[in-house]
């Protein structure tokens, strides 16, 4: 009989465990005869080599837990010690990694995070562009030719805008939704939580109108209802059948109400026109296996051949891709890549503060420290000690900072522009709470092991001879130069960051809109489609206007098909009468068509520069009449009059109605601040009326306090007309430039907080030094040094750290400035004005951090400071 | 120098490696141990305990071949050297003087 083995995971373990050699060999050995002479006990040889590898480590490295436990001590003790230091520590950090952990959160909501949909990276957002190359929405023939020949895609799905009046459920409620294919939510990888999704049979002509709700309308509008499938919806006056209802927390680019299959529209004939592009844009799920560029360029040959095939009404197109994910949060990633980077800044320069005040104490210590060593304390070991006291300051600021980024999360959230994508995912999750940890721990280790280096490196006798306070040396008073005149150079660029987003918001604040939103309140109507022969358009609109006009504090009402900020909601091209037609298609103009009541100019305070503005005379059947704004009337007629041309909207091959210019309005910011002017041409709204409009009043009182009276005015003429968006119009032009304002905000409270840290770490720079040289100051002074000739030496060191840094700073900036590029208006990120100030208010700043404690000094009376030692 | 001070379990060690007098080595002296002292002793404990001793300068050794019992893994003779042997002279010596007339006083308190 062979002799027992002992279990072989044991014998591995005893192998792997103990020290490789002779000694590993005999204990083996030993256990091993045991084993055999007690009959193989299994259970036995597991608990002795369990117990030796145990126990000979611990005897071993007997101290390494010894040690840290005293380490943890002694920092505890350390740190207690000085609570005032502790606390300026921990707050630096929190202030760091709370910070940048909560605009972490942020970005990672918003642009790391997958979308909530299945394989979002498998989608793709497709839209078509015109010969000049603007991205325009899809034709819907162009759609139906690509579903048709396209191998690349599982799926293509189509979808479009459709606002709904929902009426007969009490009172009558705007519905944002959009009208799709049959295999949209297929695309999408979504299917209802109730009911079912939409079939083919839904998008046939003339199939009867069926609609999938959100999560959160069945909750609103059904109250969660299980009844609500088979239901009817009057929506805009057309009955839809609820078929599903989708799961919680579905989203596509932002909360829809509602989803609707195209079968009620298939047939029509506007849908039909190649030519015509109906605000569609495709979504293609990827066939497996099958690259995006693939795609495109399978989309891209499949275009070429319309283009081919149906020369006259897709001239001049192509396709443009675009994965999904970047183009829902493309407008606010800029802006969210730079708040991060700031962020990323701040976090270095508290790491560099901390580490510089630890150096600070490093260096005071290191008396304690050479003594230590010359009693046999080994260099690692006060490393380790200098460690484990900065994880424990860093720990401490990682939790206060977590505490700090919830705070400052909400308040982000809040401030965030309205219409930021995918905010309401942004939480303080377990990514953000890793990053927080990460971030700590990087602080702890950067910040620790500067003054552990220094520490290790300390050279015993010399320190222990030298007196205490000289004991700081020159050495570690240059390390800490060099870390503040980093840190001043990073201070430099968020302060020039900050001032760049401070002159941008100038600049945006100070340009001459063309009109003016105070004292406006203003609201989005749709007219019913009971009501929507033209007659009856223009009656309700008068009616509205007429009871708007006599609630009290209101000075006048209009309405337009458009307003200014938010831009054209239509663009046409159009022509001169007493133009030559060119050979070129793309050379005819286009100019942005506003329908708009004789007041509208008078509300927003638009001034008619030539001619006249439009009156109840131009009503319908009157002559046509069009007011066109003065870059328009300078373009198509320079140097001429502009009042008496003729012009016309549409083609013209198809020539007429011609309408006549009566009028000029002065040049107004109609797409946005930022944006230039485009041409327009404004249109009586009797002679070319539109379903919606924008319905606005100027008030001589608050216009918010009108907003009820404005709801009732109109409900009395139509209760099945909602008010969308009813508030001041002053917010529509705050909203519009609420990035900048959010960067501008952000850089701002960084760029203040940077500079603090910063003048603080100078005061402290030159503080120390002013103690290191109180001995000298008072020889100084004692051979009859002025007041001010101290003062001025003390101060030299620090002020050559900060300028060494400023300078260092403006390279760093105008390199990093550049990324702000997308955010800046009427400024350049190399602003001369800009980075001059900014490096006057560093210097000043920087300049009386110094002063304060050399002037100090030189207050010392002689006999004190030469007594000093 | 005066001898070095022994805890109860080195103490024990030693004499069992006095004891076993060129024969202890591990397995010997464990097994010594619990027959004697009467106790379990875990071979983790055991090991660490002649590291200590011979870190003390109590305890040394020679390594001698292994036996077929063991595969051929060599064995570790151990002898206890002149300090130990001090060592243990001297913890004797205090617990002879600790008993010092109070034998025949535990006899009585056990009579009674």
């Amino acid at each position: 009989m062979s002799a027992p083995r002992p279990p072989r995971p044991a014998e591995r373990l005893l192998r792997a465990l103990l020290p490789r050699g002779r000694e590993a060999d005999i204990i083996r050995g030993d256990l091993l005869e045991e084993f055999r002479r007690r009959g193989g006990d299994r259970g036995w040889y597991w608990r002795e080599a369990v117990s030796t590898v145990v126990q000979r480590h611990r005897y071993r490295h007997m101290l390494t837990l010894d040690h840290l436990r005293h380490d943890l001590r002694c920092a505890w003790r350390t740190t207690t010690r000085k609570p005032g230091f502790t606390a300026l520590v921990v707050l630096t950090l929190a202030l760091g990694v709370g910070a940048s952990t909560a605009i972490f959160s942020i970005v990672n909501g918003v642009l790391l995070r997958p979308l909530p949909l299945r394989d979002p990276d498998r989608l793709l957002w497709i839209n078509e562009a015109n010969r000049r190359g603007d991205t325009i929405s899809v034709s819907w023939m162009n759609y139906v030719d690509w579903r048709a020949r396209a191998r690349t895609f599982d799926t293509l799905a189509a979808s479009r805008p459709a606002t709904f009046t929902l009426s007969g459920a009490g009172q009558a409620r705007r519905l944002e939704g959009r009208t799709v294919t049959s295999n949209f939510l297929t695309a999408l990888g979504t299917q209802p939580a109730i009911g079912r999704g939409f079939s083919e049979a839904d998008e046939r002509p003339g199939a009867a109108g069926v609609a999938v709700i959100s999560h959160e309308l069945w909750q609103r509008q059904f109250n969660g209802d299980p009844e609500v499938l088979g239901r009817t919806l009057m929506l805009s006056a057309n009955p839809y059948t609820v078929v599903g209802v989708l799961p919680a927390g579905f989203r596509y680019l932002r909360p829809y109400d509602l989803f609707v299959a195209l079968g009620p529209i298939a047939g029509a004939e506007w849908l039909l026109d190649r030519g015509n592009h109906q605000g569609f844009v495709v979504i293609g799920r990827l066939r497996n296996g099958i690259s995006a560029d693939a795609a495109s360029s399978e989309l891209r040959q499949i275009e070429q051949d319309l283009v081919r095939e149906y020369m006259a009404s897709a001239s001049g197109l192509s396709v443009v891709t675009e994965p999904l994910a970047s183009r829902l949060v493309k407008p606010i990633k800029d802006t969210l890549l730079v708040l991060f980077g700031a962020v990323g800044i701040l976090l270095l320069i508290a790491c560099l503060n901390v580490a510089g005040l630890l150096l600070a104490r490093g260096a005071a210590r290191q008396h304690e420290f050479a003594v230590r060593a010359a009693l046999g304390g080994g260099r690692l070991r006060l490393a380790t000690q200098l460690l484990v006291e900065s994880t424990l300051l860093s720990t401490a600021g990682g939790a206060l900072g977590v505490l700090l980024a919830s705070v400052l999360l909400r308040a982000l959230v809040a401030a965030a522009p309205a219409g930021t994508p995918r905010l309401d995912e942004v939480s303080l999750d377990t990514a953000a709470l890793a990053f927080a940890a990460l971030a700590a721990t990087a602080c702890g280790l950067l910040f620790g092991l500067m003054p552990a280096f220094q520490a290790s490196s300390a050279g015993g006798q010399q320190v222990i001879v030298r007196t205490r306070t000289a004991g700081a040396s020159a050495g570690s008073h240059r390390l800490r130069s060099v870390l503040l005149a980093v840190e001043v150079a990073l201070a430099l660029v968020l302060l020039a960051g900050a001032g760049l987003m401070v002159r941008t918001l100038g600049r945006l604040t100070s340009v001459d809109l063309g009109f003016s939103t105070d004292h406006v309140i203003s609201a989005r109507l749709q007219i019913p489609e009971a009501a929507r022969d033209e007659a009856r358009r223009v009656a309700t609109l008068d009616a509205i206007l007429s009871k708007v006009q006599s609630i009290p504090g209101v000075v006048s009402a209009g309405a337009g098909y458009s307003i200014p900020i938010e831009g054209s909601n239509w663009n046409s091209i159009f022509w001169p009468q007493d133009r030559p037609v060119p050979s070129r298609r793309d050379a005819i103009p286009s100019a942005a068509m506003i329908p708009v009541t004789p007041s509208y100019f008078e509300v927003i305070r638009a001034r008619i520069v030539k001619g006249r503005a439009f009156s109840a005379a131009d009503r319908a059947g009157a002559p046509r009449v069009v007011i066109v704004n003065e870059t328009l009337a300078g373009r198509m007629w320079p140097g001429q009059d502009p009042i008496g041309k003729r012009l016309e909207q549409g083609w013209p091959e198809t020539p007429g109605p011609w309408r006549d210019v009566v009028g000029v309005v002065a040049d107004m910011k109609f797409e946005g601040i930022t944006e230039g002017i485009t041409m327009q041409v404004y249109l009586p709204f009797a002679q070319e009326t539109t379903a919606d409009f924008t319905l606005m009043a100027r008030t001589a009182v608050d216009p918010a306090s009108i907003a009820p009276a404005m709801r009732d005015a109109v409900g009395s003429v139509n209760r099945d007309m909602p008010l969308a968006g009813l508030g001041p119009m002053d917010v529509v032009l705050t909203d519009s430039i609420a990035r900048p304002r959010m960067a501008r905000l952000v850089l701002g409270v960084f760029a203040f907080v940077a500079l603090m840290l910063a003048s603080i770490g100078l005061f402290g720079l030159v503080a120390h030094a002013v103690t290191e040289r109180r001995h000298e100051v008072g020889v100084r002074m004692a051979l009859g040094a002025t007041r001010a000739a101290i003062v001025r030496t003390l101060v030299a060191g620090g002020v050559a750290t900060a300028v060494l840094g400023a300078a260092a700073g403006v390279g760093l900036a105008a390199v990093l400035t550049a990324s702000l590029r997308g955010l800046l208006f009427g400024v350049e990120p190399f602003d001369p004005l800009t980075f001059g100030a900014v490096v006057a208010v560093l210097l000043g700043v920087a300049t009386l951090a110094c002063a304060i404690p050399a002037y100090r000094a030189s207050r010392t009376g002689i006999t004190t400071a030469l007594r000093a030692d | 120098m005066p001898p070095a001070y022994l805890g109860e379990f080195e103490q024990q060690v030693l004499l069992v490696v006095f004891r076993l007098d060129g024969e202890a080595y591990g397995p010997a002296i464990g097994t010594e141990l619990e027959r004697r002292a009467g106790r379990r002793v875990s071979r983790g404990a055991l090991y660490t305990t002649f590291d200590r001793l011979e870190d003390k300068g109590l305890l040394r050794w020679r390594t001698v071949p292994g036996t077929d019992a063991r595969d051929g893994l060599p064995r570790r003779l151990y002898t206890v050297t002149a300090p130990g042997l001090a060592a243990l002279r001297a913890a004797r010596e205090v617990v002879r003087n600790l008993w010092d007339g109070l034998d025949s006083r535990l006899r009585k308190e056990s009579g009674r």
